[in-house]
């Protein structure tokens, strides 16, 4: 089983239309700089544990108020105990989200294939440019994998989305634009999130800062 | 009073005597020329007022007037005012054990340095009066009034309790109004703005504009006679038949007209915006469906209100579209306050998921919405962040004739719980009996409250309460025998604390045990309500001062007890009690669990409560809060909820952004002023006392933690 | 299991007479008596607002609540027999002064 790090009773930001759950699963291999749980992704050891049973219980206590469970963290995909706990979820009905940095397409691929997912968010970092995308991800990427994610979703037939974390020392207008092309907007909803000095994973960023409030609605509304 | 001058600037002649004012009550300016020259002296005037203000008896009165004039004959002082004679005759009754009289002859006022010092500081108690000349009328004259009511309209030891913080009288300062009222448009609507020393009569409106004039007035005029809050009655109903000529556009523009009115700051009470509630219905109640509609003129239509479903609901769509824009520098409206009222019949009207997720959207980016559940048969008049009056028998039939529906608590009373617990020292029997000596203290105040405006009101029209005398449909505005008193609480979460050295928060113990605590209050209420034949009713007190004051008072009289328990920063200055019987803000709850575990105690407040739950930045998603609130109504016994977002407003580029930052994210200026929901309406965090400034330090924001 | 009742309702008084309740491990509340302890414990269970409406209501292990009279009935014979309690006879009489409504919490 992955390890349960956090959990939130109750988030009404997590699943666009729906109140529900989150838990959040230790460990991650990408090293973004703007990360806030990073505490998540640099010393899962050192957090408590949360028991899967536990968790199963307080969910079951809060059936007739949540719409679904939302796995994220860290990078729940590394984890091979993934699909037996989504599975575990799946049969006590239920509905689950992943959110994922989606360099595992095999793991994706799978769990779409067994029908365990019903939506999907997936952080894009940037455009599928090899040193942009490493700088955002803080460190080795392949980009390949990415792009299979990417395709993956795109042809699940389950809602998905691609997200983006911008920040004016990453990211240029242009990049957003290309950003944009990446992807078919018939098929896949796009959100953009602006870059939150507080408490980062790498403390050089907490003396930036996100793009001024009017750039960025610019931004949203070129995305949505 | 007269001018007090200096001997040396004057003539001989203007140094003798100065008219006395006849129509003061004071012994008038006495200056004296020469250490024998008592000229324009006269003792008579001191022995006049004793006999008029007193008691005493005429022998007393004049050896007492001797002895004064002895002492100022023998005396250096050069120039006597009559304040300072004042003085000296309540000396001398002190001196001889005369304390009835001392207080019947005593003067009213504020120090010389205080008044200084008020006209240039803010005064911070009430975060809605903005800081000019009115404010400071106002801070002045309930000075005043607060003196009075304590000496005079209550009994030494009912002031006593109040000065000392046990209880709190809630606005002393407006001891000649009644606490808050609902009423109903319709009675404007028939009756047209007849108001008692008006310049000018008006005819029912017979167009919306001029109905939303009237409204305005009315408010207004309501507002100079109660001290709390004016609510009304679903409001976009009655307004639904002058809807009918208006366009889509029309009725946006009459919205936005509504809500910057009462936005704007008025002239009520020091320069506030009038305190105001709207009643909003989806449906058309129960209640008002086979009801005669009024409409323009003031005649009746010749429809029921069921039949006006669709204009009330464009006009309810419209005010939220109203305050979903927010102002021009898209801040949040902080009145009126849009109480929405969800009740079973509501989810059996057409549309009204589309305007549940519309109202939760204005609940995501602005946080106006109040949520307001109207369980069973139920049906709730909501006025101010949490006062509601169930409609009874009586009252539905008054819906037929729905001028009628008017409402109002006199007074509200709080008691200090912590202190209870600090007293009782663990034991039981010992707290309960307190508490019952608390409430009974309680219901004797407003005994003496209701008295005094019975006095006010038999002066009748041509009395100080002219407004609330008018009798336009055979009956006082003011319905003096069905109004009730309220009976609120602080701090039950620290009285938990010391009783059973745990928080609300805590365990199913410290709930039960703070159940059995407002249980107890619920019924002793009940037995008073039926000896005094006075309707008491507990109430979540909005405490916005009053959990400082305890705060503040317990750290000073209690100080080895309260330190312990009492939040906030003490080295700042900005402590409080958590409010009523809200659990902690700071306790790491799920927004289900405190809306679940703080709606336990509702049903046993039935004058209404709410649960809020702190959004910090995050802009949720409507849908989310929309399902949120369906579950809170069907799931839970939470009386009412309110999602408070914060933001940051900037002085210098006027932008509004969401969080609570330090500077500006627009222009980088740190010129910028926070808002949030103080107790139960929005405000600019810069007007908060430091009470509530330490509670919002302390606020669990549902964002930013792992665990729940 | 709790049962709150008042002690003016033809119905509680039915069910005290007829049952052996605290041997059957059931608790009775007397609502209306000043009893803080038995109102507290009765909005713990989120019944107050029921409570306005009707009496008695059964509260079972699980924490569900019963309004109806005939299953309040049905599951305290049920607890009886498992409890090997006797059931005294049930007196045929007027019961119409609770169900018109006129028993409830005031």
């Amino acid at each position: 089983m992955p390890l349960i790090k956090g959990f939130l009773e109750t988030s009404f930001i997590d699943w666009p239309g729906k109140l529900c759950a989150i838990l959040f699963v230790g460990g991650c291999n990408f090293r973004c700089p703007f990360c806030h749980n990073h505490p998540l992704v640099l010393a899962p050891d050192g957090m408590e544990t949360i028991a899967f049973e536990e968790i199963m219980t307080r969910l079951a206590a809060r059936k007739n108020w949540l719409a679904g469970v939302c796995i994220s963290g860290g990078e729940p995909t590394l984890s091979p105990g993934l699909p037996t706990m989504i599975a575990r979820f799946k049969a006590e009905g239920w509905a689950i989200k992943l959110d994922t940095n989606g360099s595992r397409p095999e793991v994706l691929a799978q769990l779409l294939a067994d029908n365990l997912l019903d939506m999907v968010a997936m952080d894009v970092k940037t455009v599928l440019v090899q040193d942009k995308y490493e700088r955002c991800a803080g460190c080795r990427v392949d980009l390949g994998a990415i792009q299979k994610s990417i395709d993956l979703l795109g042809h699940s037939g389950i809602p998905h989305e691609f997200r983006m974390t911008i920040a004016p020392s990453l990211h240029t207008e242009e990049d957003v634009v290309a950003w944009v092309h990446q992807f078919d907007r018939s098929r896949s909803r796009l959100t953009l999130q602006n870059f939150n000095p507080k408490t980062t994973l790498d403390a050089l960023f907490e003396k930036k800062q996100g793009f001024a409030p009017e750039i960025f609605s610019r931004l949203s509304a070129m995305v949505a | 009073m007269g001018v007090v001058m200096p001997l040396n600037a004057e003539t001989a002649q203007a140094r003798t005597q100065r008219v006395v004012n006849e129509d003061s009550t004071d012994i008038a300016l006495f200056v004296r020329s020469s250490q024998d020259d008592m000229t324009g002296w006269n003792r008579q005037r001191i022995v006049d007022a004793l006999l008029r203000e007193t008691f005493i008896d005429r022998g007393t009165a004049e050896k007492i007037s001797r002895d004064i004039e002895v002492t100022i004959q023998a005396g250096k002082v050069k120039t006597i005012t009559g304040p300072l004679i004042r003085e000296m005759v309540n000396a001398k009754l002190l001196e001889m054990g005369l304390e009835e009289a001392r207080r019947m002859h005593t003067r009213l006022g504020v120090p010389l340095y205080d008044v200084d010092q008020l006209l240039v500081q803010h005064n911070k108690e009430n975060a809605n009066v903005p800081h000019g000349p009115e404010a400071t009328n106002l801070t002045l004259a309930e000075g005043i009034k607060k003196e009075y009511a304590l000496l005079h309209v209550f009994s030494p030891d009912v002031a006593d309790a109040h000065l000392s913080g046990d209880l709190h009288l809630h606005d002393l300062g407006f001891i000649d109004r009644p606490y808050c009222s609902g009423q109903s448009l319709e009675y404007i609507k028939k009756f047209g703005l007849n108001l008692p020393h008006a310049l000018s009569m008006a005819k029912p409106a017979k167009h919306a504009e001029v109905l939303l004039a009237h409204m305005v007035k009315f408010a207004a005029s309501l507002q100079s006679h109660f001290a709390g809050a004016i609510g009304w009655d679903a409001i976009n109903l009655f307004y639904a038949p002058y809807l009918e000529e208006l366009s889509d556009d029309g009725v946006k523009q009459l919205a936005q007209m509504m809500i910057y009115e009462f936005s704007q700051q008025a002239v009520a009470r020091g320069g506030q915006a009038i305190f105001s509630d709207v009643n909003i219905y989806w449906e058309v109640p129960k209640h008002f469906v086979d009801v005669p509609a009024i409409g323009p003129g003031g005649v009746y239509t010749g429809k029921t209100y069921g039949e006006y479903e669709k204009q009330a609901q464009r006009f309810a769509w419209a005010l939220f579209e109203v305050y979903k824009e927010g102002d021009a520098a898209g801040r949040p409206f902080f009145f009126p306050k849009p109480l929405v009222h969800i009740t079973e019949k509501f989810f059996k009207t057409d549309g009204h998921m589309d305007f549940l997720h519309h109202i939760c959207e204005v609940a995501s980016v602005k946080g106006n919405t109040y949520f307001v559940f109207d369980r069973g048969d139920t049906a709730k008049i909501s006025e101010c962040c949490r006062l509601s009056f169930k409609l009874e028998a009586s009252d539905i039939e008054d819906a037929k004739k729905p001028w009628k529906m008017r409402y109002s608590a006199l007074q509200n009373v709080t008691i200090n719980l912590p202190r209870l617990a600090f007293k009782a020292q663990g034991d039981d029997t010992k707290l309960f009996a307190l508490l019952t000596e608390k409430i009974q203290l309680a219901a004797k105040a407003h005994g003496q409250k209701k008295k005094f405006i019975e006095r006010l009101m038999s002066l009748g029209k041509g009395g100080p309460l002219s407004l609330l005398a008018m009798d336009l449909d055979g009956e006082p505005y003011l319905k003096l025998h069905r109004c009730s008193y309220l009976i609120g609480m602080v701090g039950l979460n620290e009285l938990i604390r010391v009783h059973l050295g745990q928080e609300l928060h805590d365990s199913d113990a410290s709930i039960k045990f703070g159940l059995k605590v407002i249980a107890h209050m619920n019924i002793v209420c009940n037995k008073l309500a039926e000896s005094m034949g006075m309707k008491f009713v507990l109430e979540q007190t909005p405490a916005e001062s009053t959990s400082f004051r305890f705060a503040k008072l317990d750290l000073a009289h209690f100080n080895a007890e309260a330190e312990k328990v009492v939040q906030g920063n003490r080295e700042k200055g900005e402590v409080y009690y958590s409010n009523s019987t809200l659990f902690n803000v700071g306790a790491t709850m799920s927004p289900i669990a405190r809306v679940e575990k703080e709606g336990l105690f509702h049903p046993l407040i039935e004058a209404g409560s709410i649960t809020h739950i702190w959004l910090g930045e995050a802009q949720p998603d409507k849908e989310a809060l929309a399902s949120f609130v369906i579950n809170v109504f069907k799931y839970t016994q939470n009386d009412q909820i309110a999602f408070s977002p914060e933001f940051t407003a900037c002085l210098a580029c006027g932008k509004t952004s969401r969080g609570l930052s330090e500077t500006c994210p627009y222009c980088e200026s740190k010129d910028v002023d926070g808002i949030t929901r103080i107790t139960g309406y929005f405000t600019k965090i810069s007007s908060w006392n430091k009470g509530k400034l330490g509670e919002l330090h302390d606020r669990y924001r549902n964002i930013d933690r792992f665990n729940q | 299991m709790t049962l709150f009742t008042t002690d003016d309702c033809v119905l509680c008084a039915q069910l005290k007479k007829q049952f052996d309740l605290s041997a059957m491990d059931v608790q009775v509340e007397v609502l209306g008596n000043n009893d803080a302890g038995a109102l507290a414990h009765l909005a713990w269970h989120g019944l107050v607002e029921k409570a306005r409406k009707a009496l008695p209501i059964l509260v079972l292990d699980d924490s569900s609540a019963l309004h109806e009279f005939g299953h309040i009935e049905s599951q305290l014979l049920d607890r009886a027999a498992r409890y090997g309690c006797g059931v005294a006879a049930k007196r045929p009489g007027n019961q119409a002064g609770c169900e018109s409504g006129s028993c409830a919490l005031q």
